[in-house]
């Protein structure tokens, strides 16, 4: 998590990660920034995030994020 | 047959009441009563129109069953080898079979794609080359002039190539059935304006069976008679406005900024109220038959900034565009690549420009081909992809300039403020696209910023009621700007107005309804000019 934690801060060092919940949805983060992020994770734990993962419900908070990328490294 | 015709509500009536009234045996065959009267409703607009979309679906569907047999081969082949292969050669299987899909797509989607692009562009393509050429005294004529674009055509177009992405992602299977895919394509009320919609959403509710349900009959048909009443009540009716300011002869005649502005100003209520008049009439039409269209419109006079508009304007095109193209184009490696250097050389903000100037242009670029190519739409595409990427590069700068300013960027006036903006923004916008030329454009936005003569609104000569609309016609188009700002402002704060109306009492509640349904049969606009074309996006 804390590995999360600093690839968001990052890129957006304003934001409170740990507390936030609703980053899409409340308009925290835009698509500008979801793009930076995943670039970022991407190449960190040398996964693939595609298209069809860029659901607001993957994004909303530090843990939905890390269960993404979990999920994913799982699959792998 | 368009939709704002009496002839669509007999047509809608007799496919709902055979829609509903089969057999409890055949109720599984509904879908077959919705593609019959499907191609028909596409076959009254000519037999062209119907080869077209046939060569679409036929192509489209067989491209979808080539990917899907290509996955469930490699599946069952995988599957087959059980525990004997490695991980690794399974994600290899995977990859290979991955590319074949690919490539199909890619193929069948350019086709598609082309097709759209030739019909739309060629007048554009062979304009600009013959004037290029005609430098070297060479005649470029257009092989393709007589071409009539099929109606409805990018809106199938661009349902098809979802179709296949989605099947390329997995997303979906690919329909094996091609009655219920030719349904898909061809689905009669989104048919001449859509709202775009895709298979795994809408495409598995048209061969559902459904039930007969009061609730949806009602509210689809509120639906219907609120569509009406933008379409006929504000749109036709404002349309004599925006048709003499924006001729030829109005302009080389010429004119003031104020005149510009009521010009515009008419042609935003215009395209509104027809474009989203038109998507309401379309998604009531598919509630009463038990399916649920996407939203097309929410709202968009609110709209706070540029990127705020294309979220609550035409909707299902900007949702297609954002799932097909603009996250792709984001997430394409060169562009990746190049975000994450300007981050790192130049911070965290810098990484969010090179995608913020790549993204807008291409989809900018497609929507501009989606209304079909001119050098004004060319420029309108650049105008609003160069707002938006400059809204991102310049936010840091905005956010210190209101805090010098002590801005309030959370006041009530402030929201007014950004709501002003952005809708002048788009009245540029608007006239671009609209004036009779480029260079009229040009001229007609400078004029709004400085010849402005308040005398045109109110003189005593009322001149503002020689521009097609008399004293009358404006009091009611006031008046039914003004209830739509009403409704608009309670669906604003969250009020689901037809879920509201239907919990007053019965009387109350059919006085309104009956009270709006005498105000378009009275105030409503009827004439000869009700054809195809008379709907703006019937065109596209």
């Amino acid at each position: 998590m804390e590995k999360i934690i600093e690839i968001l801060e990052s890129i957006r060092s304003d934001v409170d990660f740990t507390k936030e919940t609703k980053l899409i949805d409340d308009g925290i983060l835009d698509s500008f920034d979801i793009v930076s992020i995943v670039g970022e994770l991407c190449d960190y734990y040398d996964i693939t995030i595609t298209v069809d993962m860029m659901e607001p419900e993957n994004f909303n908070s530090a843990e939905a994020i890390l269960n993404l990328v979990e999920g994913i490294l799982d699959e792998d | 047959m368009t939709l704002n015709s009496l002839a669509f509500l007999a047509f809608l009536a007799i496919v709902l009441i055979v829609y509903y009234a089969l057999p409890k045996k055949l109720k599984k065959y509904q879908w077959v009563v919705l593609l019959i009267a499907s191609y028909g409703f596409y076959l009254s607009s000519g037999i062209t129109n119907v080869l077209f979309i046939m060569s679409t679906t036929v192509f489209t569907f067989a491209s979808g069953l080539f990917m899907q047999r290509i996955r469930d081969k490699q599946q069952s082949y995988v599957r087959s080898l059980g525990d004997s292969i490695t991980k690794e050669e399974k994600r290899e299987y995977k990859k290979i079979a991955n590319k074949k899909i690919h490539t199909i797509q890619v193929i069948t989607a350019l086709v598609n794609l082309g097709v759209l692009i030739i019909l739309k562009c060629h007048g554009f393509l062979f304009y600009n080359l013959d004037k290029l050429f005609s430098l070297f005294k060479w005649d470029v004529s257009d092989p393709l002039m007589n071409l009539i674009v099929p109606l409805c055509l990018s809106y199938y177009t661009f349902n098809s190539i979802g179709y296949l992405i989605d099947i390329g992602r997995g997303k979906h299977a690919a329909e094996r059935n091609i009655g219920k895919f030719a349904l898909f394509v061809s689905f009669f009320p989104s048919i001449v304006q859509g709202p775009l919609f895709r298979y795994c959403d809408v495409g598995v509710q048209l061969t559902q069976e459904h039930k007969l349900n009061y609730d949806n009959i009602k509210y689809g048909a509120q639906l219907i008679l609120w569509g009406f009443f933008k379409k006929l009540v504000i749109a036709d009716r404002i349309s004599a406005i925006t048709a003499h300011v924006f001729s030829a002869d109005f302009v080389a005649g010429g004119y003031n900024g104020t005149q510009v502005f009521f010009g515009v100003l008419a042609y935003s209520f215009q395209i509104y109220g027809d474009f989203s008049g038109g998507t309401d009439i379309t998604r009531g039409a598919a509630q009463m038959m038990g399916i649920d269209l996407p939203l097309n419109f929410e709202r968009p006079f609110f709209a706070t900034s540029m990127a705020d508009f294309w979220r609550r304007w035409h909707m299902s095109l900007g949702a297609w565009m954002r799932e097909f193209v603009f996250y792709p184009v984001m997430l394409c490696k060169p562009v990746t690549n190049l975000s994450k250097k300007f981050r790192k050389k130049f911070g965290p903000h810098a990484g969010k420009i090179v995608p913020s100037v790549a993204a807008p242009f291409v989809v900018f670029f497609l929507i501009g081909i989606w209304h079909g190519i001119t050098w004004q739409y060319v420029t309108n595409g650049l105008y609003n992809a160069i707002l938006i990427s400059s809204t991102v590069a310049l936010t840091p700068a905005y956010n210190k300039l209101a805090k010098v300013l002590h801005v309030n960027t959370e006041a009530f006036s402030f929201r007014i403020f950004q709501m002003l903006r952005t809708f002048m923004l788009l009245c540029i916008s608007r006239i671009i696209v609209k004036a009779p030329s480029l260079t009229d454009a040009f001229a007609m936005i400078k004029s709004m910023f400085t010849s402005i003569d308040l005398g045109f609104l109110f003189g005593s000569d009322g001149e503002i009621f020689t521009y097609g609309v008399d004293q009358q016609g404006m009091i009611i188009l006031i008046a039914a700007i003004l209830l739509l700002f009403v409704i608009s402002t309670l669906q604003e704060s969250g009020m689901k107005i037809r879920e509201s109306l239907s919990r007053q009492n019965l009387i109350f509640r059919w006085f309104l309804i009956l009270l709006l349904l005498t105000v378009v049969l009275v105030f409503g606009v009827y004439g000869p000019e009700f054809d195809a074309s008379s709907f703006i996006y019937g065109k596209f």
